[in-house]
């Protein structure tokens, strides 16, 4: 096995060990990290930061980012939690980011999955049909 | 102007206020054409991706924690970090006979700057080959105009035919011919009205190639007259590595449309060496465990999954079919190394150019020891097994004989009339490029050398006589060729007329 395959499989390890019930623990996270501090591995650096990349995928599977151009009412925000909630069948935290680029409507980003309803998208739709 | 208004109105009025959802990534590295992305979890093998500035990459790399993807096209406005999205669609080229007399990229994007293509259909780059449910097998011929071909290794309709040799032995010449051949005869039976008439379509896959090459082989087309019966795919020598991967399957989707459509298409791959190593670059950059000369251990398959789908389809799937001839490049005629063999072990025949030959002024330099076609001679019409049934034994006896004969003297008469005999045939199959010969010329320049009408004419003069023959049957006797194209075969009323054909010409060639 190659370093890095080392590395990144001792990461997966300790990532597992972050768990709990299947959830990120920020206990488990803690507890992990001061184990790490006490008795650092060969690569530290390279071990922290492919453990970095686990639990920023993982916190990024969790959270669900709502970017929204102008108000957005509690309950709309409540609703969209809830549908995602169901539709990845995990709890999600939620983010809210004003963003006026997207004109109006909303954008909901959970992982590497975008829900665009916004104008601006509508609009770049139209601007890629047109040419 | 209004036109452009309401077109804007239209889609205005289409754009409704929905949700897209959309799987996306981020640009990890990306270096030699291909980007490790993070994300796209939803991604297929072989889709289509997106990137910023509508570059377009093929997800080819499925791996635990990140998608390897090779760009199709510029890629030096990309960098890391950068946004990619699936499409959820595998990658698909224009088809349809828009096409023909059109060169186009491995996208199957114009680059003859002839404008827009007419194309409003589209057929996937990969796609599984037809089943054996599907087939049939091959019993129509596809001539190459080319004698020593047509008489010793006949092609079929939906054969896979090997071209193998050394650099410039005459392998594209081959391919060009027999392109030049189909458009002949498509413009001689779409003239005549037969509604049986089944015209072939050919596309031309030119892999890592110089342009100059290629601008040459599309000026010999054109010249021709077999551009506009022909589509020219080009992924040369200075595009990238992925390019000129797809470009053969690009080349096979649009010939497996006519197919597919009941027509029969002819492709040449031009060649698969140079598919191979440009394949082998692309998995060396996306880091796929390397095997046997640095290839990967899917080399094989890259050519025949390629290559089968070439076929021969039933009735009942439009009768249609797909001839392909594959070309590879050989070193010092080194036919067991491993491209050259697998390719070999796929296709139904190979036909191998010797450089000793061609440089001995024998050309199509055909050897006709090592060439052979599996399943071709059940497509041979009846008049040319009747006339070239013993050709290639009486030449390969006479190779073996002219190897002995050059350590003595003293020789009975047998062996010298063999000898005489094989070296006519020789002569008789030395053509000049790009002047495919009409099947019926070639049965009735056959018939007069079986029959012995060359056998005083001295060995050098055989080229003229055969010209002087063929010119004569052009000429003076084209009822009597066409007589031979329809019959397709032999039979007494046709001898007789042949032999007062040949005697009048001899008597005017001596």
């Amino acid at each position: 096995m190659t370093q890095a395959k080392q590395i990144k499989e001792f990461a997966k390890q300790l990532f597992r060990m972050s768990l709990e019930d299947g959830e990120l623990s920020p206990e488990r996270v803690d507890g992990v990290l001061k184990a790490l501090e006490k008795n650092p591995p060969r690569h530290l650096l390279a071990t922290l930061k492919a453990y970095l990349k686990f639990v920023e995928r993982e916190v990024a599977k969790s959270t669900a980012v709502i970017s929204h151009a102008g108000q957005l009412a509690p309950e709309i925000v409540a609703n969209i939690k809830s549908q995602m909630e169901g539709k990845y069948g995990r709890k999600l935290d939620t983010v809210e980011r004003d963003d006026p680029d997207l004109i109006a409507g909303l954008r909901v980003v959970v992982d590497c999955d975008v829900y665009d309803a916004s104008i601006q998208s509508a609009l770049s739709t139209l601007e890629s049909s047109l040419n | 102007m209004s036109s452009v208004i309401e077109q804007i109105e239209q889609q205005i009025a289409n754009l409704q206020n929905k949700t897209v959802a959309t799987n996306t990534g981020k640009i990890l590295t990306i270096g030699d054409g291909v980007a490790k992305i993070d994300g796209l979890s939803q991604v297929m093998y072989n889709e289509m991706v997106e990137f910023p500035g509508e570059t377009i990459g093929i997800a080819l790399n499925l791996e635990e924690d990140e998608v390897g993807v090779v760009v199709l096209g510029e890629a030096s406005h990309l960098k890391e970090g950068d946004e990619v999205k699936c499409t959820g669609r595998l990658l698909s080229v224009p088809v349809g006979k828009g096409l023909l007399g059109r060169v186009v990229d491995a996208l199957g994007r114009p680059v003859d700057g002839k404008g827009a293509i007419d194309s409003s259909e589209t057929y996937p780059v990969e796609k599984i080959a037809p089943g054996i449910i599907e087939r049939k097998s091959v019993d129509q011929p596809l001539m190459t105009g080319i004698q020593s071909i047509d008489s010793m290794i006949p092609i079929g309709r939906g054969q896979r035919e090997l071209i193998i040799g050394d650099r410039g032995t005459g392998k594209t010449t081959i391919a060009i011919d027999t392109i030049i051949n189909q458009a002949n005869i498509n413009k001689v039976g779409l003239a005549s009205g037969d509604p049986d008439f089944r015209p072939v379509y050919s596309i031309y896959v030119a892999v890592g190639q110089k342009n100059s090459n290629v601008a040459r082989t599309l000026g010999i087309l054109e010249e021709k007259g077999a551009l506009e019966y022909t589509i020219v795919v080009s992924a040369p020598a200075a595009d990238s590595a992925a390019n000129q991967y797809l470009a053969p399957y690009t080349g096979a989707a649009m010939g497996e449309w006519f197919m597919s459509n009941g027509m029969d298409a002819l492709i040449v791959y031009d060649d698969l060496s140079k598919h191979a190593a440009a394949y082998r670059q692309m998995s060396l950059v996306l880091k796929r465990p390397s095997g046997r000369e640095a290839y990967p251990g899917d080399v094989f398959y890259l050519h025949s999954r390629l290559l089968e789908r070439s076929a021969r389809v039933n009735e009942n799937n439009g009768n249609g079919s797909l001839t392909a001839l594959p070309i590879i490049e050989t070193l010092a005629g080194d036919l067991s190394a491993y491209i050259p063999t697998n390719v070999i072990s796929i296709t139904d025949g190979q036909i191998f150019l010797e450089t000793d030959l061609f440089n001995q002024g024998i050309r199509p330099a055909v050897s006709v020891g090592l060439s052979v076609s599996r399943v071709g001679s059940a497509a041979q019409i009846k008049a040319t097994k009747q006339v070239a049934g013993k050709i290639k034994l009486e030449l390969a006896q006479f190779r073996e004989l002219a190897a002995f004969a050059q350590f003595g003297s003293d020789l009975d008469a047998k062996t010298k009339a063999q000898l005489d005999r094989g070296s006519r045939i020789v002569e008789l199959f030395k053509q000049p490029a790009f002047n495919p010969i009409p099947i019926e010329q070639q049965v009735a320049v056959l018939w007069a050398m079986q029959n012995n009408y060359f056998d005083d004419i001295d060995v050098s003069k055989i080229v003229e006589a055969s010209n002087s023959l063929r010119e004569f049957f052009s000429s003076r006797k084209e009822g009597l060729l066409t007589s031979i194209r329809e019959k397709a075969k032999i039979d007494d009323d046709l001898a007789t007329e042949l032999k007062t054909a040949v005697d009048e010409w001899k008597t005017s060639f001596n």
